[in-house]
């Protein structure tokens, strides 16, 4: 008895060795039931895995050119500057690389900062002193509010330095912000916090239009005052978060 | 064959601004399908688009753009499902879960809205299920490739799609008054 799983992987050309294959091919050439079966069987996971397709936001495809454009433009950005300096150190690559490991690093150290210095418990009684005590729920999600704070704060003062910044230097800054939020970003997700991640997904197109030299004044002040109000109204959230509710609740933000 | 290949490698910001306008909506959709958050599947679409654009110098141009892209973009798909913790979606065996309600001769507007009720069946399916679902019956990836992607071995990933087609089944044949 040939299984619908057998017929399946038939149907896919996939999944079976030869001989299966072969013995499956003459079985529907002999028994035209058989062969039914299989084209019912297809017919309805057809209709199953059919869903009508929704149209593309237009705000979403904007934002989709506006990264291609951004991408663009760095890789442009990077030739030209490795041309002018003909040296590893001055290259993009290595300065968004440098970044990202600066603020890996930087976070790192603050996250293990927090940890050695919530290793002990001043007062606790039942833990004497010189005794750790592991909170790691505690210390990761510390650990995680301080390097976000850290990174709302930093990204708040990098960009106080765009309205005076040439257009490359714009957008060096601007790439190493992005690099940089990129990783939180990521850091986000891995928390399981996706509301956030997205709203630090926002920034990215806000971002780029910033580093875009064509970008109209009045656009780019738009843009850097819209990017200015989201950070503070993080970093204030954030802060009440911490002071109302110091454990894993200050991220619902 | 060597210039022919070549001449077929999209070098210009302009192939990848031509095909985003023309394609975007398909590999966005296809995204959806797989992780039903409009969020996740824009994302995996960007992440798509960049990938492919750093990597476009390896693109040997046997496929067109679109379809690289495309694969792209449900490979990140998966990835941001993954990244996103596997248990936020319950990777348990919903086959004692209720399928979609019986039909009922008073309930004539029932089949009318099969299309929404085969939505509700593939609501039933795992994360897992559902991409091995998906890319193998809508997409015609290989098995293999299916495991590569999301990590696992080719028998996970048999077994994925064949209690996914089982779930399938119990509801498409109660709808049709089978069972």
């Amino acid at each position: 008895m040939i299984s619908d799983n057998e017929l399946l992987l038939h149907h896919y050309g996939d999944g079976l060795d030869e001989a299966e294959r072969e013995k499956i091919t003459r079985e529907l050439a002999a028994q035209p039931d058989l062969a039914m079966r299989q084209r019912t069987l297809v017919a309805g996971l057809d209709a199953a895995a059919c869903a009508p397709n929704v149209l593309v936001p237009a705000e979403m495809h904007r934002r989709w050119r506006a990264s291609l454009e951004q991408a663009a433009r760095s890789e442009k950005s990077a030739a030209s500057r490795d041309t002018h300096r003909a040296s590893l150190f001055g290259s993009f690559q290595w300065r968004t690389g440098a970044a990202t490991f600066g603020v890996v690093l930087l976070a790192t150290s603050i996250g293990l900062g927090i940890y050695s210095n919530r290793d002990v418990v001043p007062g606790d009684v039942s833990h004497p002193a010189g005794v750790p005590v592991r909170t790691v729920g505690l210390d990761d999600a510390s650990r995680y509010e301080r390097g976000l704070q850290w990174h709302l704060a930093s990204t708040e003062r990098q960009l106080a330095n765009l309205g005076s910044a040439d257009g490359d230097e714009r957008t060096r800054l601007v790439d190493r912000v992005i690099a940089q939020n990129r990783l939180y970003t990521i850091a986000a997700d891995r928390a399981n916090e996706p509301r956030l991640a997205r709203v630090l997904r926002s920034f990215t197109p806000i971002l780029e239009n910033l580093a875009d030299n064509h970008t109209e004044k009045r656009e780019f002040d738009a843009g850097l005052s819209q990017l200015n109000f989201e950070l503070k109204v993080m970093q204030a959230r954030l802060a009440t978060a911490t002071s109302t509710a110091p454990t894993a609740q200050l991220l619902a933000l | 064959m060597f210039a022919f290949l070549q001449s077929r490698r999209p070098k210009s910001e302009d192939s990848f601004h031509a095909v985003l306008n023309e394609r975007s909506g398909r590999w966005y959709n296809a995204c959806l399908r797989i992780t039903r958050d409009a969020d996740l599947a824009a994302d995996a679409v960007q992440d798509a688009l960049l990938k492919a654009w750093g990597k476009r110098d390896d693109f040997r141009g046997e496929a067109e753009l679109d379809t690289w892209i495309h694969r792209i973009a449900l490979n990140a798909a998966i990835d941001l499902m993954r990244r996103r913790r596997p248990e936020t979606e319950e990777e348990i065996d919903t086959d004692l879960a209720p399928a979609a309600p019986a039909a009922s001769p008073e309930n004539q507007y029932a089949n009318r809205a099969l299309g929404n009720d085969l939505a509700t069946a593939m609501q039933r399916l795992t994360a897992m299920e559902r991409q091995s679902f998906l890319l193998k019956h809508l997409e015609g990836w290989r098995l293999g490739e299916i495991a590569e992607s999301q990590g696992t071995s080719v028998n996970n990933t048999k077994q994925a799609l064949f209690r996914a087609v089982r779930k399938l089944r119990v509801d498409m044949d109660v709808w049709r008054g089978e069972s």
